[in-house]
């Protein structure tokens, strides 16, 4: 694989590295990964220019000289690897779990047993699983969206392959945990994942990211996912990076024939973070529910950008994304709604709601529907403002201080997302995540006197 | 002593002046009742008197159980014993309504140095309150006055009121939007509430609801000044004759007195 610890500090640089590593993958593997790197060395990192990145500046992270991390020392105590990943394990709770130390998959960490799924790591599923793996890989995420797909098409790591069989229900929900420890220089981590969910299976897959680097280490991760017809999956993605981490994601979903698709993404961690979010609806029928909740404070910057490409008839989406912006925090969301000639009867709905619980905290919200078809129901709403005054007011009224109330309120306001989770463990363990970063939001202060600004429009068509 | 005592009180939103010098003294025991036509100020007094922070008290004091009201926050004024109940009750999605209820019991508690009542404790006297309001168990697990009907937003108000045991009951508006099957209901948690130890004052446009809630003393507001005083004799004189004849001598003496 590429060398450990060489620096690399320039895109031109960084694609020389990339250039210059194994040969021992598949020839069609090294000729898609040759393929994408001649992407990112074109196209190279996004800027404020393009209308998908106008709110979201990713120079800090591309003037960073990443290394490449070695897998993990193994030769520490195994305890002390168990120690360091505890906080974000779910195995105590009854997950599966795979574990991924730098990008590399540490089966003494994992338990995966089971006879049910197919899952192994994806590079040593290259081998064995050739064919599904190239009718799949790189199919879902286009290398020509941006110059994060690409590199981590020319230069991922590894991730899990997962394949749920026909009609497979598994007994227990997986968990794929991301985790880079601290390292001495900036390091760029690149998980890849595949899924495949055969027609009338159904499963429940956490992925999450946390990490204890104090350098500003770099995730950029892809998540390509099929569901056969009348599948349904329930994914949770968790960004639980470290401070000064920077996190960028790209998933992308397709959906057969009458399958169903839930999608919840909470963001508690990270300085900088970007979310790709695609899903595409291919054939009739299809049911998708996006989920957000982000809880930044400080200096967070969190962008979450979805598509529902909505292809085919008869399909309903619903999304509903919700943040809470403390200190100076920026929050941006952007929703396309995508609805292709053909899509007819479509029903899609989107919502972003945003407070703001400084003065200094920014959101910027976009809903943009692109609408083909002529007998369809679309509609967004999108509202950013300070915590209802109205509310505290009765609130206070019947005794509850000023502190009490706001909490009140902010955990009701996530706590709307949270419910909609259908994964009852899940629920309760992120409820009592948000609950911990609530309390790290600062309330004290006097809500801001602001005008909320309020936008509800409706477009439909029949 | 009176539980409630207001002197000369003036208030105004911006330079906007609402309430013009309003004088008013509730015993322990006495409901009142102030009428007066739209934007006589009475929903502004109830609203004061509460602590809403859109109205600045220009002059006056109010005296509140020995204390002095107007230095206290809304939630203190709410711990001392004050309650009024909303002419437009909030909704708060996400949060449920026993939730909110044990929350606002127990911090009223906490501030009178009691115990916090526990689960079970709580239930037993939510529950002893529901039936006095008709209101089904079931209330409890949804949203605070979300998708409630304009009768079960105000019978929560009430069902409120029941549960934290206030001194003072101010009801502003609570007849505002209530057909006569729910305004009877009120009605009727209200009067259960009476009291030697708590007064109520009844803020309201009409003399309807106080067929049902009998006041000791019905006062006239007009122009932010209290005209006109009696017993509940005068609410009935109001509703045969309107307020047109209680064009009082103050806002003409007033226009005089500028002396230009």
């Amino acid at each position: 694989m590429i060398e450990p610890t060489t620096m690399i500090s320039t895109k031109a640089e960084l694609a020389d590295r990339l250039a210059a590593g194994p040969s021992s993958t598949p020839a069609w593997l090294a000729e898609l990964r040759r393929e994408a790197l001649d992407q990112f060395r074109a196209i190279g990192w996004p800027n404020l220019r393009q209308e998908e990145w106008r709110w979201t500046n990713v120079a800090p992270l591309t003037k960073v000289a990443y290394r490449i991390p070695a897998p993990p020392d193994l030769g520490l105590p195994l305890e002390e690897w168990r120690e360091q990943i505890a906080p974000y394990s779910l195995r105590l709770r009854g997950w599966r779990e795979l574990v991924f130390v730098n990008g590399t998959l540490i089966p003494q960490l994992s338990e995966w047993a089971g006879p049910d799924l197919r899952i192994s790591a994806l590079s040593a599923a290259v081998d064995s699983q050739s064919a599904l793996i190239r009718r799949h890989l790189a199919r879902g995420v286009a290398l020509a969206q941006d110059g994060f797909t690409a590199l981590n098409t020319a230069g991922f790591q590894d991730g899990a392959f997962i394949h749920v069989p026909a009609g497979l229900q598994p007994d227990r929900p997986l968990h794929l945990l991301f985790f880079t420890p601290d390292h001495p220089g900036p390091v760029l981590v690149q998980p890849r994942n595949l899924v495949v969910v055969d027609a009338g299976a159904k499963v429940v897959l956490a992925h999450s990211y946390a990490g204890a680097s104090r350098q500003p280490a770099l995730t950029n991760a892809v998540l390509e996912m099929v569901l056969g017809a009348a599948a349904q999956v329930e994914l949770i993605q968790l960004q639980r990076e470290a401070a000064a981490a920077f996190h960028v994601s790209n998933t992308a979903v397709q959906l057969e024939r009458q399958a169903a698709f839930q999608s919840l993404t909470v963001n508690l961690g990270g300085a900088l973070v970007r979310h790709n979010l695609q899903v595409r609806l291919k054939q009739p029928g299809g049911q998708a529910t996006l989920l957000g909740l982000s809880v930044q404070t400080g200096r967070q910057h969190v962008d979450n950008h979805t598509l529902l490409d909505h292809a085919s008839e008869q399909c309903r989406s619903s999304e509903l994304y919700k943040s809470l912006l403390g200190g100076r925090a920026e929050g941006v969301f952007k929703g396309k709604i995508l609805v292709r000639s053909g899509a007819q009867k479509t029903d899609a709905k989107q919502t972003s709601r945003t407070i703001l619980l400084s003065e200094d905290a920014v959101m910027n919200a976009q809903p943009q529907l692109e609408i083909y078809a002529d007998d369809v129901k679309c509609t967004h709403g999108s509202t950013i403002g300070p915590l209802d005054e109205e509310q505290l007011f009765y609130l206070r009224c019947r005794g509850i201080s000023v502190a009490a109330a706001q909490r009140l309120l902010t955990y009701a306001f996530a706590g709307d997302v949270l419910n909609r989770l259908r994964h009852e463990g899940m629920r309760q363990y992120l409820e009592t995540l948000v609950r911990g970063a609530l309390k790290g939001l600062s309330l004290v202060e006097p809500p801001v006197e602001r005008k909320p600004t309020r936008e509800e429009k409706s477009t439909e068509n029949s | 002593m009176p539980l409630l005592e207001i002197k000369d009180l003036h208030a105004a939103v911006g330079i906007k002046e609402i309430l013009k010098g309003i004088n008013l003294s509730l015993r322990a025991g006495e409901v009142h009742a102030i009428m007066g036509p739209n934007g006589s100020g009475k929903s502004t007094l109830a609203q004061v008197l509460a602590g809403r922070e859109t109205y600045t008290v220009t002059r006056g004091e109010v005296r509140f159980n020995g204390k002095e009201l107007l230095t206290l926050a809304p939630e203190e004024r709410a711990a001392e014993g004050l309650f009024m109940a909303f002419q437009y009750p909030v909704e708060i999605p996400g949060v449920s309504t026993s939730y909110f209820l044990k929350a606002a019991v127990n911090a009223v508690r906490q501030y009178r140095g009691e115990p916090e009542l526990d689960a079970i404790d709580f239930l037993k006297l939510v529950r002893e309150k529901l039936g006095l309001l008709e209101m089904d168990p079931n209330f409890l697990s949804r949203p605070v006055n979300e998708g409630f009907s304009g009768g079960e937003k105000k019978r929560n108000e009430i069902l409120q009121m029941a549960v934290l045991n206030p001194r003072l009951g101010i009801l502003d508006e609570t007849d505002s939007g209530l057909d006569i099957d729910a305004l009877k209901i009120v009605a009727h948690g209200v009067n259960s509430l009476r009291s030697p130890e708590r007064c109520i004052l009844v803020v309201t446009h009409y003399q309807r609801l106080l067929n049902y809630i009998v006041p000791d003393f019905v006062h006239v507001l007009r122009e932010g000044r209290i005209v006109k005083s009696g017993d509940k004799s005068l609410a009935l004189e109001l509703e045969a004759r309107g307020y047109g004849w209680l064009d009082g001598p103050a806002e003409r003496t007033e226009v005089l007195s500028y002396g230009f």
